[in-house]
């Protein structure tokens, strides 16, 4: 026995750090969120330290569910994550397609492909809602400017400007807004992710086996039977990555969100975490255990999705 | 229908001539086998056929169409590969029916077809595993059956044996012999291995950079090789050749004997020399002989077990009617 004693030995401190580093916060989490925990309360000073003699059992989760915002959160965390998910997988297999092929400049077009993902999430979040999306100062708010009065130019054209007159005068898109301001997130986010989707495919791409398309090429597959039948299912497990490694990081967004809207109209279970953390902390933890749960669901149901349908 | 023509045809890669202007037809039903040492060109001519590559200048030509400019997939031929190149996600059932699919064959129409293939190639326990779970031999049946399925013109096979082992290696040269001599196909056969072209091929390529050195029956290489080249590839082991006097005394400037074509004899041969590996077969006894003043190294083949070990004199005869002769330039002399 004593042969397998030192390695075990050897490995105990990483093993306990790692088991501190998860267990702890976990275990706090699950404990506070089953007590009645505020910073601050004048009436009941009590509940301002955490001890089992504030038990609150389940009353925290009936509390959260509750919640005017609460679904809203969980919807508005599915509908982001998802989106960009989406977006990212279909606009990273298509430019990883496109610059697989050999072109003049692929190296420097391939390092600009990847620029945006070494952008910090709050200045990305600054830079686009700020500088492009804005309905008057942004890109947005200058282009839509420019279309109408392009159109206003062609009304008073002789013939065809009856046909223009027509024609609705376009008013951009304010994304502070309640409705739009999720949209915002997941383009600013499409954006700097996409590239991670891009570098993953683009990796893979290149080990697949070019006997395996000329023997396509024989049995008379076209380009997009090649693509479907041999690229796509290659690109399953890639997918699969970059799908479970972009829930993780976007279930947890927050920056953007407190950029764009200050989460008006627009929270996700983070945001709502940290809403109830400025005071109510037990709440916030029975959130986050929540967004826990919602995440496994999440990530088991994502990698069965892309497993059934690519693997074949 | 098969018949493969190709007139003039050249391939460079950038500045590279890599197969200089060729001509060479290949018959309605012939098993032809390309064969030379690596790096010859026998695999860019056979992807040249299939149109993998673009022909740089020339036509090729199946059943007096030109096809030069046709794409792989509607010259109707198919290709074996030497990694099998399987679609590895897919079941074999899936990998054989692939072309049809492509092709928009009935469901039921591919199913006949399936089983037929499956049925000839011992497959038909494994049509719904996936190619992992197929040994080298049973991924090579698939990659023919799929081949088969395409009722092709000719079929070409780019070194389809080279990643099995020896045994199967075997085998599966019979397997598709026999393939051959049932169906009638044209084939055409990429290969290093001299022996494999010598017992499978009706025709055989000789090809050296790009070129082709000889086309003939293997026999009528084996007996008349046109060059040296050819004589040092084509028969195993190697033909021994001979220069200096012993050749000039034949008035030829290098002389060629087989193994197989020099007798032991007891003594007073016309050469001797000392045994240095022999190699004892059983069947066959291989001799590799020293110091007898003709080449570093002299090979001879006797049949059955001949006692003679390391360091003894052997004495030999060569066959002079199996004496081939070349010129300075390497040509056969008549």
């Amino acid at each position: 026995m004593s042969d397998r004693r030192l390695p075990r030995l050897l490995q105990s401190p990483a093993v306990v750090l790692l088991l501190v580093w998860m267990l702890i916060p976990l275990g706090m989490t699950l404990y506070f969120s089953f007590i009645r925990y505020v910073l601050n309360n004048l009436r009941r000073p009590e509940w301002t330290t955490p001890s089992l003699s504030n038990w609150r059992g389940l009353g925290n989760y009936e509390f959260v569910w509750g919640n005017k915002d609460f679904l809203l959160a969980i919807q508005n965390s599915l509908l982001i994550v998802c989106s960009i998910l989406f977006l990212t997988v279909i606009l990273g297999i298509l430019i990883a397609v496109l610059i697989n092929k050999a072109f003049a400049g692929r190296g420097i077009v391939r390092v600009l492909l990847i620029s945006p993902f070494f952008v910090m999430p709050a200045v990305n979040a600054v830079l686009w809602i700020n500088m492009i999306l804005d309905p008057v100062l942004g890109l947005q708010g200058l282009a839509v400017a420019g279309i109408n009065e392009l159109i206003d130019g062609l009304r008073t054209m002789p013939l065809l400007g009856g046909f223009f007159n027509l024609w609705p005068e376009l008013t951009p898109i304010s994304f502070r807004a309640t409705q739009t301001s999720a949209y915002a997130v997941i383009i600013m986010v499409t954006w700097q992710w996409t590239p991670f989707a891009v570098l993953i495919f683009m990796t893979s791409l290149q080990s697949e086996d070019q006997q395996q398309k000329e023997a396509a090429i024989l049995d008379g597959a076209g380009a997009w039977n090649q693509f479907r039948f041999l690229t796509l299912p290659h690109l399953a497990r890639p997918i699969a990555i970059v799908v479970m490694i972009q829930a993780i990081f976007h279930l947890s967004l927050y920056a953007e969100i407190e950029i764009v809207s200050r989460g008006n109209g627009n929270k996700n279970l983070p945001y709502l975490i940290g809403e109830f953390a400025n005071n109510n902390i037990g709440a916030a933890s029975a959130t986050g255990i929540y967004a826990v749960i919602l995440a496994n669901i999440v990530a088991i149901f994502l990698l069965r999705m892309i497993g059934k349908t690519l693997m074949e | 229908m098969g018949r493969i023509q190709l007139e003039n045809v050249t391939k460079s890669f950038g500045e590279t001539q890599v197969i200089p202007p060729l001509n060479l037809t290949i018959e309605d039903g012939e098993f032809a086998v390309f064969v030379g040492p690596s790096g010859c060109g026998k695999s860019t001519l056979l992807r040249l056929i299939a149109g993998l590559e673009d022909t740089t200048s020339g036509n090729i030509s199946i059943d007096g169409e030109d096809m030069t400019q046709v794409s792989p997939s509607k010259r109707g031929l198919a290709m074996v590969f030497q990694t099998y190149a399987l679609y590895p996600h897919m079941t074999v059932r899936k990998n054989i029916a692939f072309p049809m699919r492509m092709a928009g064959l009935s469901d039921a129409e591919q199913e006949k077809r399936i089983m037929a293939a499956a049925e000839s190639l011992n497959l038909v326990d494994y049509l719904d595993r996936k190619p992992a779970q197929l040994s080298g031999g049973q991924r090579q049946r698939v990659a023919i059956g799929r081949a088969i399925v395409r009722d092709p013109k000719a079929f070409l096979f780019d070194e389809p044996l080279s990643n099995l082992d020896a045994a199967l290696r075997v085998g599966m040269r019979i397997e598709i012999t026999e393939m051959h001599a049932r169906m009638g196909t044209t084939m055409i056969y990429v290969t290093h291995d001299q022996v494999e072209a010598m017992t499978m091929a009706d025709k055989i390529v000789v090809l050296q950079a790009g070129v082709i050195e000889q086309v003939g029956s293997p026999l009528d290489l084996y007996r008349n090789p046109r060059n040296l080249f050819v004589a040092g590839f084509i028969g195993s082991p190697k033909m021994n050749l001979i220069e200096g006097s012993e050749a000039t005394k034949h008035n030829a400037t290098t002389i060629g004997i087989r193994p197989e074509h020099i007798d032991v004899v007891p003594d007073s041969g016309t050469w001797s020399g000392k045994v240095g590996v022999a190699e004892h077969l059983g069947s066959d006894t291989f001799f590799h002989v020293h110091e007898t003043g003709l080449t570093e190294t002299l090979t001879v083949r006797a049949v059955g077990d001949v006692a003679l070990k390391h360091g003894d004199t052997i004495h030999l005869s060569p066959r002079l009617e199996e004496l081939h002769r070349f010129d300075a330039q390497g040509m056969r002399l008549s």
